[in-house]
């Protein structure tokens, strides 16, 4: 049994104009990334993976339970979503109090919360801040407390939309540090994401969305292979990509190491 | 050609309310009407607080402690009131789901919003209107409400909103943080379009590879203070660039691994010099 | 998305009208009964309204007002019927409870008022766009930013309802149960009151810098993307509907 199965996969917001116009996938433990142009129906997609939206037609099966069948509550317990935008997330007046919400709800002890929060503030690196108030951090760092408290619930599926928005580079390196981590731990990575070249060093999958549908799925290589279909869905290849193709290079170079290391070698 | 200075800042210092660290910490530069200024720097840094000091926003809406002089088309932005300024500098806000003005029901009316403002004749407006919503690829949603769309879609509304407006000086923070890789290289080509006519540009933005293929000059900030506003290539090249939490263009991190440098002692910082550079080697 | 407006699209002849027509209409039919003062007046701006409202298809939209009305209106005829101080004529008697004619004669008056005055203000929510209504205010020397007070609260109230939504969502998303019992949906819906106003208030803020930006407070004099619905005959309409008043008034004064 796959993770999560998606099998002929409708929705519209409203009757007559499909967003998701037939989808079925399987998704299993490699780390996927999401990518489309805007408006593709990405952020829809993984609100229906959530349970938040039910299917017009087809279904969804997260770990076999049909989130048709269950609560998003129940739901929780295998899957975290980290929201694109921080404010809609954060709701408690200190910031360990709003980390230990999520594992508290799915019936985590006091203590397994309180350590599970401690270490995933860890990874965002705001250990130290855990008394202050959500509401007075920047941006980019509600952006990390909001990824800590889905991560502190430690569920076996972990989705971002857009986790990289308004992140600096260390920010970007941090949160390519955590996804590493959670593949380690064994749990699927899901992420829509705009950054090409994040996903060409992080993910092993990559899906393209193009108007409701699957234009191409595959491993990330096969995938950045497809320039003129990545074009028809408003998408580039990587920067090393691209460079390694101007100059004629016959092997798919992803990344400033590989192509570092394909020149040193050559 | 004659290039007039359209932005001075001088000696610019503000904190805010509350705060007891500068936010800009003496900031002075000079920028030429017509120029693509990129702002770059860390979280933190005061890109978004100089964007805002640019229009006046900072200090007129924020209040705190302000020191220097902003002149922008030879007004003194924080003695004039922010909608007055607002007819010759315009700015499109880093977090595109505040800026919708939710008094209007479609994405057309929603573009129409500051033309109103400014009194334009209806045909004038449609004209711009249209025009807009066709460069920014909105065209298909213009009867849509614009609290329906998707992140990307309402982050080039917003961008459309200022452009139609057609200040002087457009001041961009981070305006292409949810855009898909086209829509952002879009986004790109339309201001380059736009300061090639003669508008002036500021972005902030982390896209490096983009600012260094577009910008004229790139200003870097760090901890409230000015520490470099030089050409692209030059402040790419600095050694100690990574301590200000910027990375640099691919290209020009590949060429660095491979110690690749021009006649002048520089990093190739594009696809099209990398190109250049490396196939002489290859 | 949900909005607020009362508004139902439509190609009627009444649609076409402008607003401020409409608006005169409105109070005409408010005015004119209380000027004349007759059950016939009344009578007739009741048949008038309620035959407009037919004529632009928003009846079945007409029709619970009305019936809702209809339940308050009840206790009118109770009233007047056994109070009225001219009551005079008794007309007839439940048990020991006498109603009198000039009661009853009475309440019909107040009741037909009140169902004109329904008909002619829903003909005018019904089948005027707010946002062109709002226009046609400004237009006429409202100021703008009462103006945009009252178009922004039709969009955000139903926007500030979906930030509701959304924070529900991201805590049902970890794992906080809300389905189920009403009492246990009120539970859980209280913890986010807090969240829904800070987060509603920080848009607010960030709303009225991205207005100043978009020049919303300039000197210009403000122009508009819509000309209104530009309806041929509205001059030939507003000034008999307003002769019409002004001869109701010197009816009223020669008697
Ligand atoms: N609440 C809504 N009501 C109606 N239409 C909607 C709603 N939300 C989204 N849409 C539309 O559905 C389509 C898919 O939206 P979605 O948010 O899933 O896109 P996305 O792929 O996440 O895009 P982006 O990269 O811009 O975030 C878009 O065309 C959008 O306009
Ligand atoms: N409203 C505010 N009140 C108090 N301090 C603020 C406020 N906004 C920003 N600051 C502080 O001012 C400094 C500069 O912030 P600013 O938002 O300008 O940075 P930035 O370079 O835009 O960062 P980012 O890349 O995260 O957008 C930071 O130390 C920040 O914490
Ligand atoms: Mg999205
Ligand atoms: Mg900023």
């Amino acid at each position: 049994m796959s993770e999560i199965e998606v099998r002929n996969l409708h929705f519209s917001y409203t009757k007559g104009q499909e967003v998701l116009a037939g989808i079925t996938l399987d998704l299993n433990l490699r780390p996927t990334a999401i990518i489309g142009q805007n408006g593709a129906g990405k952020t829809t997609f993984v609100k229906l993976l959530k349970g938040l939206l039910k299917p017009t037609e087809g279904d969804i099966f997260v770990k076999g339970y049909n989130t048709k069948e269950k609560s998003v509550a129940f739901l929780a317990r295998y899957m975290g979503l980290v929201f694109q935008n921080p404010n809609d997330q954060i709701f408690k007046s200190k910031l360990i109090d709003e980390v230990m919400f999520g594992p508290l709800n799915i019936g985590q002890d006091e203590k397994t919360a309180k350590r599970n929060s401690l270490e995933a503030l860890d990874l965002v690196g705001l250990r130290n801040r855990i008394n202050e108030n959500p509401y007075d951090l920047s941006l980019s760092d509600r952006k990390l407390v909001s990824i800590a408290s889905i991560l502190a619930m430690d569920t076996d599926i972990v989705v971002f939309d857009e986790p990289t928005i308004a992140q600096d580079y260390r920010g970007k390196e941090k949160i390519k540090d955590i996804i590493r981590y959670l593949k380690d731990k064994g749990k699927l990575v899901i992420t829509i994401i705009h950054d090409m070249d994040f996903v060409a060093e992080t993910f092993e999958r990559v899906i393209v969305f193009n108007r409701g549908k699957v234009l191409l799925d595959g491993d990330t290589r096969f995938v950045y292979s497809y320039r003129d279909k990545l074009r028809t869905a408003s998408l580039e290849q990587p920067y090393v990509m691209q460079l390694a193709q101007k100059l004629h290079i016959g092997t798919p170079l992803l990344t400033v190491d590989e192509f570092t290391d394909w020149f040193n070698k050559r | 050609m004659f290039f007039m200075k359209i932005i001075t800042v001088e000696h610019l210092k503000y904190k805010y309310p509350l705060s007891d660290k500068l936010a800009l910490d003496d900031i002075s530069f000079e920028i030429e009407q017509g120029e693509f200024i990129g702002i770059i720097g860390q979280n933190g840094a005061g890109k978004s607080t100089l964007c805002q000091a640019l229009v006046g926003l900072v200090p007129n809406f924020y209040k705190g402690s302000y020191g220097g002089t902003v002149l922008v088309n030879g007004i003194n932005v924080s003695k004039t009131e922010v909608s007055e300024v607002a007819s010759h500098v315009g700015l499109v806000f880093q977090n595109p789901f505040n800026q919708i003005t939710g008094s209007k029901l479609t994405v057309y009316e929603e573009v129409a919003f500051g033309l109103e403002n400014l009194g334009l004749p209806v045909e004038e407006m449609k004209r711009r209107i249209d025009n807009v919503l066709n460069l920014l690829g909105l065209y298909e949603f213009r009867d849509k409400n614009p609290f329906d769309l998707s992140g990307g879609q309402m982050q080039r509304l917003a961008i459309a909103g200022i452009i139609a407006m057609q200040p002087e000086v457009i001041v961009l923070d981070e305006p292409t943080s949810q855009l898909d890789p086209q829509g952002s290289e879009e986004v790109f080509r339309v201001v380059q379009r736009l300061s090639e006519q003669g508008m002036t540009i500021v972005m902030a933005e982390h896209k490096m590879e983009k600012i260094a293929a577009y910008s004229d000059r790139v200003m870097l900030l760090h901890d409230g203070k000015l520490i470099d506003f030089d050409i692209p290539k030059k402040v790419f090249s600095r050694e100690d660039i990574e301590e200000y939490g910027v990375i640099t263009p691919v290209y020009t991190r590949i060429c660095k691994n491979l110690d690749i440098k021009d006649e002048n002692g520089f990093y190739p910082i594009t696809i099209d010099e990398a190109h250049e550079r490396l196939e002489k080697i290859l | 998305m949900r909005t607020l407006s009362l508004y139902q699209e439509g190609d009627s002849i009444i649609h076409k009208i402008d607003p401020i027509t409409k608006i005169i209409f409105v109070l005409i039919t408010i005015l004119i009964p209380i000027i004349m003062g007759t059950l016939n007046s009344a009578f007739a701006f009741l048949i008038i309204s309620l035959t407009l409202v037919i004529i632009a298809g928003v009846i079945k939209k007409v029709l619970p007002i009305v019936g809702f009305t209809s339940i308050i209106l009840v206790t009118v005829i109770i009233i007047q019927g056994l109070y009225y101080f001219n009551n005079r004529t008794p007309f007839f008697a439940i048990g020991t409870v006498v109603f009198y004619k000039e009661g009853l004669l009475y309440a019909l008056e107040i009741i037909l008022r009140i169902y004109s005055i329904i008909n002619s203000v829903s003909l005018l929510m019904f089948t005027t766009k707010p946002s062109d209504l709002v226009e046609a205010l400004v237009k006429k020397g409202l100021s703008p930013r009462i103006g945009y007070v009252f178009s922004s609260v039709l969009q955000i109230i139903p926007q500030m309802m979906s930030t509701v939504d959304t924070i529900i969502d991201a805590q049902r998303s970890r794992g906080m149960e809300v389905e189920g019992s009403f009492s246990r949906r009120i539970r859980a819906f209280i913890p986010l009151i807090g969240p829904a106003v800070i987060s509603s208030l920080i848009d607010t803020k960030e709303r009225a810098m991205a207005l100043e930006v978009r020049a919303f407070n300039s000197r210009y004099k403000k122009t508009f993307l819509n000309e209104g619905t530009t309806f041929k005959y509205a001059d030939v309409m507003q000034v008999s509907l307003i002769s019409i008043l002004i001869i109701s008034i010197v009816l009223r004064f020669v008697h």
